[in-house]
């Protein structure tokens, strides 16, 4: 099915662009995509790239996958250590460093809502045993604080953070 | 085949398929359950899918369930699949398969669910309020400040997190625009915005219709393409994002410039039109140079220009020099990096914790030669509709701050264009989005 008119530029016009070398000069808007050696290559270049995608996307859910299963053996551990069955229990993956894989877990020390009571935060290191990972160290923070930072932390134990709030 | 013939009813093989209808039905019904349970599970109470908000939707709480990434996940499948379906079926019979009537009393239903519903996935609306608040209500301006300026206005909490200290990146057409809606008090402005999503999303499929049938395609299947993406729906309406309102900009352009009997002024209008949405949200811009190398005309360049010094004026009387500086809020957010972008994606794959900042260059660089390469393209007949839908999907695919919305922006121009490919790679790229979200259902966190 053609397009209609008006969707491309009138033939009629005096060319403005004659000067131009053949291969350099503008063409008018065409009603159907030519499928030459130029189409294929691009078709070709754009299958290349989506595999790359595919393959980094696949890549990324089975790492986001282990990660996430990670993150249960340190909630189990947070949970085992303070022997609170708390729900609202936040993992952070970054604190400690991304490809560390040392997790800071933290939670409140007592029942109330989700970071309105003294909050307790575990270093969980080393691979998972009986679904749960080692507590290496940890600190305290006060309630209602946004920002776990060096500043902000206290009563600091662990062999991870030998007595001194890591920074 | 050519894509304007590949894009017609192929009525062989399924022409006397009497189970067909039926079959679109039920997977136009079962997008539209997917949507009712996100809504309904997500009015209950604030998940991690669901931002802090006033109970707008309150009166829908007591039905569904408190949201889970299960069920969301669920949910989100299979309107993806029902979706993959209904486009199958539309492709192959148009209106046969699925009567206009019922597509558009389909799309109204879900249209109306998303607008009584509470605000899905994202933050964003609340971040366009309070800048909306601080420039009327406290005199204060949105580009030179962040919600945190206000901390004791009632929309600052609902603000996300990351956002709190960060100037608006919103064009200033945009946030004078939102600038009437800031008196109505926090909950009027975001009835406001949710009317003025959805309004945005019916004027863009009006147009996307438009100019299906200016193309001689199959405007059916250009409407359901667009009005039943799940990731438009949940995504984009669901959070009142005003992406809309730059892609019915965008296809105002196009449809002036599809329009039957093209005039000069016609042609100038579009490119005004094109600097209008680009003055909501910036990354439209890419259309205009595409729609000047496919005319060859002065109008549009004298359209886009009588717009660019109009709205440049405006936005300076308004908000100074910081108004009109919009790329350097653009290089700002290009610095960002999120966990769906393509690029940490990549990153990982190659052993990298994520994207560095030679990796922001490179895939700068790699956007420059794709734009190039479309450009030249463009001057020698390809569809610019296409190639503006191409770029747009390059943006979102190198950039590093990937959002489900920025997929859509190429959506309604692939649907038009006359290549093919383009709608293929586009919902090829949200499908691995999709694909990227479903971690949480493999391995649950408890």
């Amino acid at each position: 099915m053609s397009a209609r008119a008006g969707d491309t530029a009138s033939p009629s016009r005096p060319e403005p662009w004659a000067w131009l070398p053949t291969r350099l000069r503008p063409r008018e808007q065409q009603d159907h995509e030519r499928q030459g050696r130029l189409w294929r290559v691009e078709t070709a270049v754009l299958a290349i790239v989506f595999v790359l995608l595919a393959t980094a996307t696949v890549n990324d859910v089975v790492r986001q996958s282990h990660i996430n299963e990670r993150l249960i053996a340190d909630l189990r551990s947070w949970r085992t250590y303070t022997h609170h069955d708390y729900k609202n229990v936040g993992v952070d993956v970054l604190t400690m460093g991304v490809t560390t894989k040392r997790d800071v877990v933290c939670g409140n020390t007592e029942p109330g809502p989700p970071n309105a009571r003294t909050q307790i935060c575990l270093v969980v290191t080393g691979p998972t045993v009986s679904g749960r990972r080692t507590v290496s160290g940890g600190w305290y923070l006060r309630p209602y604080t946004t920002d776990d930072v060096f500043a902000v932390r206290y009563g600091c134990f662990g062999s991870v953070t030998m007595g001194r709030c890591p920074r | 085949m050519s894509a304007a013939a590949a894009r017609e009813p192929l009525p062989v093989g399924l022409g006397r398929a009497r189970w067909a209808p039926a079959a679109a039905s039920v997977c136009g019904l079962l997008v539209l359950a997917a949507t009712v349970e996100i809504v309904l599970d997500g009015a209950v109470e604030h998940s991690a899918l669901i931002p802090k908000q006033p109970a707008i939707a309150g009166w829908l709480s007591g039905i569904g369930e408190r949201l889970g990434y299960r069920v969301f996940l669920i949910a989100l499948l299979v309107a993806v699949g029902a979706y993959a379906g209904v486009l199958w079926l539309v492709s192959r019979m148009g209106e046969g398969a699925m009567s206009k009537r019922f597509a558009i009393a389909l799309i109204a239903v879900l249209h109306a669910v998303l607008f009584v519903g509470p605000v899905l996935i994202s933050t964003d609306v609340f971040s366009y309020i309070a800048y909306a608040r601080m420039g009327v209500e406290h005199g204060l301006n949105p580009y030179l400040h962040g919600p945190s300026a206000i901390p004791h206005d009632e929309v600052f909490r609902y603000v996300g997190h990351d956002w709190r200290r960060t100037p608006t990146a919103y064009g200033p057409l945009y946030t004078l625009l939102s600038y009437p809606l800031a008196p109505l008090g926090l909950r009027g402005a975001l009835w406001a915005m949710k009317l003025e999503a959805l309004l945005a999303s019916i004027g863009t499929l009006v147009l996307v219709w438009r100019c299906a049938l200016a193309r001689g395609f199959e405007p059916m299947f250009a409407l359901v393409a667009v009005a039943l993406n799940p990731l438009y729906l949940i995504y984009g309406l669901g959070g009142s994002h005003n992406d809309l309102l730059m892609m019915l900009a965008m296809m105002g352009a196009v449809a002036l410039m599809l329009a039957p009997r093209p005039t000069g002024r016609r042609e100038a209008g579009a490119a005004a039109v094109i600097v209008a949405g680009a003055l909501i949200k910036a990354t439209v811009a890419v259309l205009l140079p595409f729609m000047v190398l496919a005319r060859r005309r002065v109008a549009p360049v004298l359209g886009a220009l009588a717009a660019i010094v109009a709205g440049a004026l405006i936005a300076y009387a308004a908000f100074g020099s910081h108004g009109v500086d919009v790329v350097s809020a653009l290089n700002r957010d290009a610095a960002f990096v999120s966990t769906d972008s393509f690029a940490n994606e990549i990153a990982h794959l190659f052993g990298k914790p994520g994207v560095f900042p030679i990796d922001h260059d490179l895939l700068k660089v790699a956007l420059v030669l794709i734009v190039a390469h479309l450009l030249w393209r463009t001057w020698r007949g390809y569809d610019w509709i296409a190639a503006s839908g191409w770029s747009l999907l390059a943006i979102s695919v190198t950039s590093t701050w990937l959002l489900a919305w920025y997929i859509l922006w190429p959506l309604p121009l692939a649907v038009v264009s006359r290549d093919r490919r383009l709608l293929v790679a586009t919902l090829a790229i949200q499908g691995l989005f999709v694909v990227h979200q479903i971690s949480p259902l493999l391995v649950p966190v408890k």
